[in-house]
């Protein structure tokens, strides 16, 4: 028995796409991230230039309420706060790196945040969720780009190019 | 007929090979880490914008209920006796104890770089790279209990205290909520530290490593761990006869929750099926 698209099940599959489709109008945190991207291209991308510059020796950290930059557990953390763009996640605000790869946060309704390595526990500050973060990667590890950007080939709005027939 | 989803510690041996080698399968084809993907791509945060369906939301508990119907659907297309199992982490409670044994998810994680190296599921195995993850990491990791800063797994006692709730979700229906049987199995707490992670969420942090982040799909015992949770569902449903999922009808305008939650008759994305609609799953499943 397998479950048909209505919740209620069916003895036979009628291989109706992908069952993980995406209904249309639905936004997922990518494509939000892509619209922030597109729409404030060379201000966002700019930490992240900066972010991949090697360290300069005997740099201390920096903080302020809108930037950081330290070393932490023998990772280079960057965050700064950019001007919140129209119709851009809450979250998207800040932009963070660990060794220069993007690090992305997200905000809950009680204004803690939250990141992709440490999804179920947020932090009171961007800098408290970024080291967290960095608590949590393996040696050797290097944070992957999710989000925005084009990432594999699953897409809200096609139902996924990846096709899930068994 | 329904089909049956059992604890994982009763299954037979035949059951765990089975199981396995279904999951082994959707993952060589490549349908596995579209699951992977999805849950990635529908975790909005109750503090940004948009509509929000797989966490911090009354539909936290739907969400996962079709997530798991359309991973037990791939499984039951490889192997039709396979079932999802469901680990009762307030009876198994070890990093030894089921579901963590080399026939079945493996162990723990290495001290040096958390890798799994026992199981069907280790890296070296060969079978089960993780391509969707959050880091460039492919192998799984765990850390059970948290070596660093050892915390203890939800216990009977916690997870009864959501049971005992007889409100389905209440406004604002985030995971600010301190009432509702959702968020006290969801386990969205105040503030950070030890005592702000409960039942749900405590053991996606108790797992660590690839479970503690967006890309937990990664790590198989994530369906163990929600097929659990699915059964509270069904537990406090048969506790609270009288009370449904709520909202029953979708905040109005005026909410600052307007649009941003999935009420009883509304769809659920990204399936064309409402809360209503995966409320009694009686005729398609049960659990022993």
């Amino acid at each position: 028995m397998v479950m048909g698209a209505s919740g209620t099940p069916t003895n036979a599959d009628q291989g109706s796409g992908s069952p993980l489709r995406d209904g249309p109008g639905a936004r997922t945190r990518r494509e939000l991230g892509r619209g922030l991207l597109g729409s404030v291209a060379a201000l966002a991308l700019a930490p992240v230039v900066a972010a991949s510059r090697p360290p300069s020796p005997g740099r201390k950290a920096r903080h302020t309420d809108t930037f950081f930059d330290e070393t932490y557990r023998g990772r280079r953390i960057r965050g700064m706060l950019l001007p919140l763009m129209a119709g851009a996640p809450a979250g998207a605000e800040w932009q963070i790196t660990v060794d220069g790869r993007p690090l992305h946060l997200m905000r809950r309704a009680d204004g803690t945040w939250l990141s992709m390595v440490d999804h179920y526990q947020s932090y009171r500050t961007p800098l408290e969720a970024t080291r967290a973060a960095v608590d949590e990667l393996g040696p050797g590890q290097r944070l992957r780009d999710l989000a925005p950007g084009p990432v594999g080939g699953w897409h809200a709005h096609t139902g996924g190019h990846y096709g899930v027939r068994a | 007929m329904a089909y049956v989803r059992k604890n994982a510690s009763k299954l037979t041996r035949t059951e765990r090979r089975r199981f396995v080698k279904a999951m082994l399968e959707i993952k060589r084809r490549g349908v596995y880490d579209e699951f992977v993907r999805t849950h990635i791509a529908y975790f909005g945060a109750d503090g940004e914008n948009g509509l929000r369906t797989a966490h911090m939301a009354p539909s936290f508990l739907p969400w996962h209920r079709r997530f798991l119907l359309e991973l037990e659907r791939a499984l039951r297309r490889v192997d039709s006796s396979v079932t999802v199992p469901y680990w009762d982490w307030t009876r198994d409670r070890t990093t030894r104890s089921v579901p963590w044994t080399k026939d079945l998810l493996g162990g723990n994680g290495r001290r040096s770089d958390r890798q799994v190296t026992t199981g069907p599921f280790a890296y070296s195995a060969g079978h089960w790279t993780i391509k969707e993850g959050v880091t460039d990491g492919a192998f799984l990791t765990r850390d059970l209990g948290r070596s660093r800063h050892p915390i203890k797994l939800p216990t009977a006692a916690e997870l009864k205290s959501a049971l005992d709730d007889p409100v389905y979700d209440v406004s604002p229906w985030d995971s600010t909520v301190t009432h509702g049987f959702r968020n006290r199995l969801e386990g969205w707490g105040r503030g950070s530290g030890s005592s702000s992670w409960r039942n749900h969420n405590r053991v996606h942090r108790w797992v660590g490593g690839v479970m503690l982040g967006g890309a937990s799909v990664n790590d198989p015992v994530f369906w163990l761990h929600h097929a659990f949770i699915d059964l509270q569902w069904t537990r406090w449903q048969r506790r609270h006869h009288n009370h449904r999922y709520l909202p029953a009808r979708p905040p109005g305008p005026r909410s600052a929750q307007h649009r941003r939650i999935v009420a009883r008759h509304e769809k659920l994305p990204p399936w064309d099926v409402t809360p209503d609609q995966l409320e009694d799953m009686s005729r398609v499943y049960r659990y022993v």
